[in-house]
């Protein structure tokens, strides 16, 4: 008896460790944190290093957003700040990627169990309209909970704005900056200047000298990535969406001379492919570029190589030539602060919000060493912004940035943003990659985005 | 009363009790765990809307598969892969098994582990793997360069693409089939092949009288399960080539992934998708049965 006894409860411990196994597998994050992460981050339970749900203290707040020298860092800050005028408050923060947050939420919605929520997460602002709309339930409405929107940039805040209310407390700026090696640049007999608002058919034209005289390409690109092109897009107040929500891609303006300057860059070998984002960002930092066009966060990556200090510099994008509001400015990525429906702690959560991410410029003038620019009116005159860096040859890059961001076009995301810029990412991947045509792939761009909606 | 109701259990009704017994926590766990999700899976499949606003529409979503050209662009990748991948790995994995089954080879244990060994490895690492060896910079190119040839940019061609796939492919599953073969083998009386060898028949005659068609249930079971693997690739896909280049290797478990989680979510379309898929897989199956089976 004692046996049969003991033999059920193995077998029981093997069916419930299985089951266990299961359910871990799909939610193990990759939490590959630096040393900001761990310093606050707490195991949760059996799942990997994630804390799913509101804390149970009434004095910390947990926290699901990537990045640990980026936004991990700055939210830790943020909490350091805030916990000096209130006791004992802190934060419990979860390395997870941005995507792993986006499948988390969907995964949680869908399941109808919102509990496993924290109380703040990090969203994209490319996806945040996606999430506004389809699931409105994980959001906690900020519209009226004190925070003063109006302080933030109309575009930015636009991201998280859905019917009038507000979601999301905006964080960081993707303002699009064009770094430039000036070491490769002086061999080629340019300087910064000569880079600075531009067009695109000048910036051609310098970028083919730059090929011939240093044999380097002037840009990287990650192939099938739409990010130059949506870029592009964006410094003409483009986007793959009307006013009205129907597709923007056949009948776009813009789009078909972007896409033909992309191919004539790849075709002059001015603009080199490469194969995924380690490699991208390889060949930004062991000189296989002399430049590269993105968000201000990749500044992020190019300091990390200190060899290059002093070597690079920060211009503006160059601007498309025939379109009709073609600006030098642009945005990619940034992201936004959501407090979910599951937080127990709203005051709590939005008086700390207040009192940093939309009210402290200490805390600004603080993350500002690690490329984390404001998005919040008041921060932009600190004197932190005007100082020198030395990376980039001695400019105040960061006052630079701040000025592009005030003058970049918005542009429309919607809930089908991901949709459609995967469309234009396959259009160009086919065009560059296959040979196809330019007509046709835009055209089939639009159909898939158009069918994807007709369900 | 209950005594008498005992005693009225004859011994080959207790055994069948027994015998259901063992089964119950099984097919209970089967049916919870499997049959219950496809049965929502299929009701959801009836529904369209976006996210968590679904409504029932009986079957259009089936009817809009029909109209989708990614869709038959996965599905045309998915069956490529099946039509080339699974003979090559199917006939490598019996030719190695045939070698392996040798008495007089030296370090047998050896051999066998290493062609196993790459079934033992992650999913996700080993296409990580491929990935950086088959990059522009990577490995196989740095060898081509060596040999005087020109490099190749794996992933930047839907062909080249696909091929790495399914190199990876055959590298991470050959080992696994061939396991199934060297068992199958080691049941086959080692009497049969030398009474051949006395009858004067050549290793070819060996391979293709006496242990193909002694292996041939084996055979069988490895074609379906392959078939099965192949239609519902996913991780491949993802991490290997992430689709591309533009949605030339992407498989349908990859586009059914994208409907749910990157596109604006569609869950009542990729759960048609998912039902669409199990019975293409049934089919083949049952097709394979049919043709591999003469009782």
């Amino acid at each position: 008896m004692k046996r049969k006894i003991v033999a059920v409860m193995l077998a029981s411990t093997m069916v419930l460790g299985l089951a266990a196994c299961g359910g871990g597998d799909a939610g193990t994050t990759d939490t590959t944190g630096g040393d900001d992460a761990t310093a606050t981050t707490e195991a949760g339970g059996d799942d990997a290093d994630v804390k799913e749900g509101s804390s149970d203290d009434e004095n910390t707040l947990t926290v699901w957003t990537w990045d640990p020298n980026f936004n991990i860092y700055a939210i830790n800050k943020a909490a350091e700040i805030y916990a000096q005028d209130h006791p004992g408050f802190k934060v419990e923060v979860s390395e997870i990627q941005s995507d792993d947050i986006e499948t988390r939420l969907t995964t949680a919605v869908s399941a109808g169990d919102l509990s496993t929520l924290p109380d703040i997460f990090l969203m994209q602002d490319n996806s945040f309209q996606k999430y506004a709309t389809n699931y409105p339930d994980i959001f906690t409405d900020l519209t009226d909970s004190g925070i003063d929107f109006s302080q933030f940039s109309e575009a930015k805040v636009a991201y998280s704005t859905l019917d009038g209310k507000n979601y999301g407390i905006p964080f960081d700026n993707g303002a699009v900056i064009e770094c430039l090696r000036t070491d490769m640049l002086e061999k080629a007999g340019y300087t910064i200047d000569d880079f600075t608002d531009i067009t695109w058919s000048d910036f051609m034209e310098k970028a083919k000298v730059v090929k011939e005289k240093t044999g380097q390409p002037i840009l990287t690109s990650q192939a099938g990535s739409p990010d130059l092109v949506m870029e592009m897009l964006q410094s003409c107040g483009q986007s793959l969406f009307n006013e009205d929500g129907s597709v923007n891609i056949k009948d776009n303006k813009a789009l078909k001379p972007i896409l033909e300057i992309y191919q004539q860059m790849v075709a002059d070998g001015t603009l080199v492919e490469v194969t995924d984002w380690d490699q991208y960002i390889a060949s930004i930092n062991n000189g296989t570029v002399a430049g590269v066009i993105n968000g201000c966060w990749i500044m992020a990556s190019i300091v990390a190589n200190d060899d290059q200090s002093g070597q690079w510099a920060v211009t503006d994008m160059p601007k498309l030539d025939d379109v009709d509001g073609a600006t030098n400015y642009s945005n990619n990525g940034g992201s936004s602060w959501a407090i979910t429906s599951n937080c127990k702690k709203v005051d709590l959560a939005v008086d700390f919000m207040n009192s940093t991410f939309a009210g402290s410029t200490e805390f600004y003038d603080d993350i500002i060493t690690k490329g984390a620019l404001s998005t919040w009116a008041p921060a932009g005159d600190s004197e932190a912004y005007a100082q020198p860096v030395e990376f980039f040859g001695g400019d105040a890059v960061y006052a630079k940035i701040v000025d592009f961001s005030t003058k970049t076009p918005s542009n429309i995301t919607g809930a089908f943003y991901y949709d459609a810029r995967d469309a234009v990412g396959v259009a160009l991947s086919n065009i560059i990659q296959s040979g196809a045509d330019m007509d046709s792939e835009i055209q089939t761009a639009q159909e898939t985005v158009e069918f994807n909606m007709g369900g | 009363m209950s005594d008498q109701k005992k005693k009225g259990l004859s011994l080959a009704k207790k055994h069948n009790l027994t015998g259901w017994a063992f089964l119950l926590p099984a097919t209970l766990l089967i049916c919870w765990m499997s049959f219950y999700p496809m049965i929502r899976a299929f009701i959801l499949s009836l529904q369209t809307g976006m996210g968590v606003n679904l409504n029932f529409s009986g079957f259009s979503n089936y009817t809009r598969i029909l109209k989708d050209p990614t869709f038959k662009q996965t599905l045309f990748n998915t069956f490529f892969y099946l039509i080339i991948q699974v003979p090559i790995m199917l006939v490598l994995a019996l030719m190695f098994a045939s070698m392996l089954n040798n008495k007089d080879l030296k370090f047998k244990g050896l051999f066998r582990t290493c062609i196993f060994l790459p079934c033992a490895t992650s999913l996700v690492s080993y296409a990580m793997i491929f990935r950086s060896l088959f990059a522009n910079d990577g490995f196989v190119n740095m060898v081509l360069r060596s040999f005087g040839l020109s490099p190749i940019m794996w992933f930047g061609n839907a062909w080249t693409a696909r091929a790495v796939i399914i190199i990876a492919l055959v590298w991470r599953w050959t080992g696994y089939n061939m396991v199934f073969y060297l068992s199958g083998l080691q049941n086959i009386e080692y009497s049969v092949y030398e009474a051949a060898k006395i009858d004067g028949a050549s290793p070819m005659q060996t391979f293709f009288k006496i242990t193909v068609p002694l292996l041939k249930p084996t055979i069988l079971l490895t074609t379906i399960t392959s078939t099965n693997g192949t239609l519902q690739l996913f991780d491949e896909s993802l991490n290997l080539t992430n689709g591309g280049p533009g949605k030339s290797t992407m498989t349908m478990s990859h586009y059914i992934y994208n409907t749910s989680f990157v596109q604006s979510p569609n869950f009542g379309y990729a759960a048609a998708m998912s039902i669409l898929i199990l019975i293409m897989v049934a089919i083949l199956a049952i097709l394979q049965m049919k043709v591999g089976d003469e009782r």
